[in-house]
Parts: structure tokens; C-alpha cells; sequence
């Protein structure tokens, strides 16, 4: 009894120092990684909601991340460090955690939900919605913004 | 054997989740346990659900589904107020409030912030979960100078970054989604449980909306808002004053009146705005010149001046 459950603790550790090489999971519509550890720095790549980055190291806010072979930084809010990643394990094990999270995907409050509620509620202005939050300000008129109020860059300046 | 397993093993798999905080550690010592032909495959599967079910009951909720939740706030009060439609102003806003929320402890929500205008002359501001916040016209009209409108938009950031709407759901019903997500039937998505989600997505969308619109936050979520607006503005660059000297507008039209909006919903302006005051003075933060930001929302807000 006692052998078994070291065995299943040693498990548990082992997959744990495996899921500390940090992989990171974007929880942002979009999230941009950037050149410099500023807001408003040279665009490196755009990743997409759910998709998984590797963490290199931290400094403040900013995370130096890796992603599809190119490098940057990215602000901690755009991601969720993911404590456990057994996809990093091989073989059936790593196979039925994939199946796992695909099975959990999507569930919850999700765009489904919104349209079953949408067709339940039709005094619901979701056109209005849309058009509020199609009101996107470009980082150049940011910037400018910023700039001409003497306010401060948000994130340090260059 | 088994059964001492059940008795040891699954008490010791809980505990293993509760310090790892996570089913798929739970997993590993169960695939284990299994593969060595220790636990037998129907065990296996029971206690992987458990822990699984344990972690939906306890986790949070995402930023995509704070998201979706937050669109369904902002269409219901849609459905009640005009938005309305003034593009030079509503850019100004969103210029305002974009580069502010930037500067915020949460500049990233799944979707981003926008800031809408209602057509209304009742004094408001509501920020729905996620990051859309809705100012009434009236409310803008009350503003004297960017530093106080700014002040208004931290003060509703403030909120969105607390995720203060999503703690208007109540706590019962969200557990009725955690369980029936962890729930077996949920993950063959029956058309059942879809119903049954929906249901409760509706009656988490009207705990929102009836603490926006009806019964306000508590004190203890205006004070934490507040000060997290004054840190905020600070930072920024803008001159945090913009807070009491709003407040003390809003307390005097208060006193004495029972109007609609935000006078029912936020009582104690006259107390928020000492305790701001209280907060700038302690930091000694000091007077910020904005000439150059008044002469643009002059420009900016004289159509409906």
C-alpha cells in the first residue's frame, strides 16, 4: 500500500516539473506579441484566442514568450499560465488529456449560449452591442492621444 | 486490496487535487494505479470525474465566458436606453477610455474595452463584465473637464478589473453551471443541458443587471473602485481630483432629490468624495496642469453643451 502511493506521488511530481517549463494559454480575442516590453512596441505576430505560447521569463508585467519560432513580449493579462500540461507527456497518457480537454472545450458561456439566448430574447439589442464594441481606437491614435494631453505612455515609454 | 484503495486511494487523489489544485494531477496517479492493475478501470473513471467536477465547481469564471455574459448585460440595457449616435463624441470617449484602461491593472479583457453613450438625460455610467461600459449623456454633460470625465471611466474600470459584475451572480446558481458542466450528460451536449445552460446563462445576466440598474454595488466594491480610479488617474498622468471634485457635483444634486439613475443606486457620494480627498492628500500627489486637455474636451463635448 505504502509503495503504491509513493508511486502515484512520485506520478504527480514528475508530471509537475514537467508542466513548470511554463506553457501559457491566451485568453484574449487576440493578443499581440511585441518587440519590446512596451504596449505600444513593434508588432512581432498575433496569436489567437486559446492558443499555446511558451514562456521564457518574466520581467514585471511583461512575459518573454516564444510562439511558432518567433519571440517577443507579451503583458501577463493576455495569458493564463497553465500549471499542468500532460501533453508534454507521451504516449496514451498525453492522448487522453487531449481528448479530456477537447471535451471541455467550449463549454460554458459560450458563443452557442449567446446565440440560444439571442433566439429566446429578441428585445435584446445585440446590433447596438456590436456597434459599441466595433469602436476600436488604432494604436496610432492612441498614441497621439496620449501624446497631445501629456498624458503618460501607458507601459513606459521607448 | 481495492477496497482499501477506495478508502486510502481516493481520499489521498483528493488530497493530491486540493494541493495541486487540478484534475489532471489527480489523473496521472490514477493512470497509474491502473495501468499497474492496482485500481480497477471503473475506479479509474470515478475518481477522474470527481476531480474533475471538483475543479468546475471551483474554478473561476473565464475571460471569454465574463465575455459573452458581459454582451448579453450590454444588450439588455440596450434594450431600454437609445445609444446614442454621435461618432466625433463617441471616438473622443473611447480615446479617453481605451488609452485609460490601457494604463489599468487589467489593460487585456477578452475582448477589449469600448465605451458607449446613452441617450439619456438620467445620470449613469454602467460597466458591463468585460469591458463595455455604457456613460449617459447626462452624465457626460455633468463633466466640467477630461480630468473628471477620465475620472468617471477609471472609476467604471475600476469595476471591470475587480470583475465586480460577475460577483452580482449568484453563487448558487453558478455552481448549478459548474456542476452541470462537470457532469456527464453536459459533455455528450444533450439538448437538454443546453437549455438548462441557457437558462442560467439568462438568470446570470439578470443578477447583473439588477445590482447595474437596481440595487448598486456595496459600499465596500464604490470604495475599492474609487481607489483604484485615483491610482489610476495618477499614474496616468491626469490630475486625480477630477474624483472628489465630481463627486461633490453629484452629492449636491443628490441631496434632497429623488431622481432616477445613479442617485439610487449610489448613495454616500458626500462620503466617497471625503474619502478621496483624504487618499490624494495622504499621498500628496501633486496639482497636474491641463490646460491643453481642457481646450479638447471643450471641443469635443460642445454638441451636446
Amino acid at each position: 500500500m505504502k509503495k503504491k502511493i509513493l508511486l502515484i506521488l512520485l506520478g504527480i511530481f514528475m508530471a509537475g516539473s514537467i508542466a513548470w517549463a511554463a506553457t501559457s494559454k491566451v485568453i484574449t480575442q487576440e493578443a499581440v506579441i511585441r518587440k519590446d516590453k512596451r504596449f505600444f512596441a513593434p508588432l512581432v505576430i498575433r496569436v489567437p484566442y486559446g492558443e499555446m505560447i511558451e514562456e521564457l521569463e518574466r520581467q514585471g508585467d511583461w512575459l518573454r514568450v516564444s510562439y511558432k519560432g518567433a519571440e517577443g513580449w507579451l503583458h501577463f493579462s493576455a495569458v493564463q499560465e497553465q500549471q499542468f500540461r500532460l501533453s508534454s507527456l507521451s504516449g496514451e497518457r498525453a492522448q487522453e488529456s487531449t481528448k479530456e480537454e477537447v471535451a471541455l472545450a467550449g463549454k460554458g458561456f459560450t458563443p452557442e449560449v449567446e446565440k440560444a439566448f439571442r433566439d429566446k430574447n429578441s428585445s435584446m439589442r445585440y446590433d447596438l452591442v456590436n456597434q459599441v464594441q466595433s469602436f476600436k481606437i488604432n494604436e496610432t491614435q492612441m498614441l497621439d492621444f496620449i501624446r497631445a494631453g501629456n498624458l503618460k505612455e501607458p507601459g513606459g515609454a521607448p | 486490496m481495492k477496497k482499501s484503495f477506495g478508502l486510502y486511494g481516493a481520499g489521498l487523489l483528493l488530497l493530491l487535487f486540493f494541493v495541486f489544485g487540478c484534475p489532471e494531477a489527480v489523473r496521472v496517479g490514477t493512470t497509474i494505479g491502473a495501468g499497474t492493475g492496482k485500481i480497477s478501470k471503473e475506479d479509474k473513471e470515478r475518481l477522474d470525474r470527481l476531480a474533475v467536477q471538483t475543479e468546475q465547481a471551483a474554478r473561476p469564471m473565464t475571460n471569454q465566458e465574463e465575455h459573452y455574459l458581459g454582451r448579453a448585460v450590454a444588450a439588455t440595457i440596450l434594450g431600454q436606453y437609445r445609444l446614442f449616435r454621435n461618432d466625433p463624441l463617441t471616438r473622443y470617449l473611447n480615446e479617453v477610455g481605451q488609452s485609460l484602461a490601457l494604463a489599468s491593472d487589467r489593460p487585456f479583457t477578452f475582448g477589449g474595452y469600448r465605451f458607449g453613450i446613452l441617450d439619456s438625460e438620467e445620470v449613469n455610467a454602467l460597466s458591463c463584465p468585460g469591458g463595455t461600459i455604457l456613460i449617459t449623456r447626462g452624465m457626460l454633460r455633468r463633466a466640467q473637464n477630461e480630468e473628471e470625465l477620465a475620472a468617471i471611466l477609471s472609476h467604471e474600470i475600476g469595476h471591470v478589473s475587480n470583475r465586480d459584475g460577475l460577483k452580482a451572480i449568484q453563487q448558487a446558481r453558478w455552481m448549478e453551471v459548474a456542476t452541470l458542466l462537470g457532469s456527464e450528460a453536459a459533455r455528450k451536449a444533450g439538448g437538454a443541458e443546453m437549455a438548462k445552460l441557457v437558462s442560467l446563462f439568462e438568470g446570470s445576466v439578470q443578477d447583473v443587471v439588477k445590482t447595474l440598474l437596481v440595487s448598486g454595488y456595496s459600499r465596500e466594491q464604490e470604495g475599492h473602485a474609487d481607489r483604484s480610479a485615483l491610482a489610476l488617474l495618477q499614474r496616468f498622468g491626469y490630475d486625480p481630483n477630477g474624483l472628489p471634485d465630481f463627486l461633490r457635483k453629484l452629492d449636491k444634486e443628490q441631496t434632497g432629490r429623488g431622481r432616477a439613475g445613479m442617485f439610487t443606486t449610489h448613495p454616500g457620494m458626500g462620503e466617497r468624495e471625503n474619502e478621496a480627498r483624504s487618499v490624494i492628500a495622504a499621498n500628496r500627489w501633486p496639482l497636474k496642469n491641463h490646460a491643453e486637455r481642457d481646450r479638447r474636451f471643450l471641443k469635443a463635448l460642445q454638441s451636446i453643451r
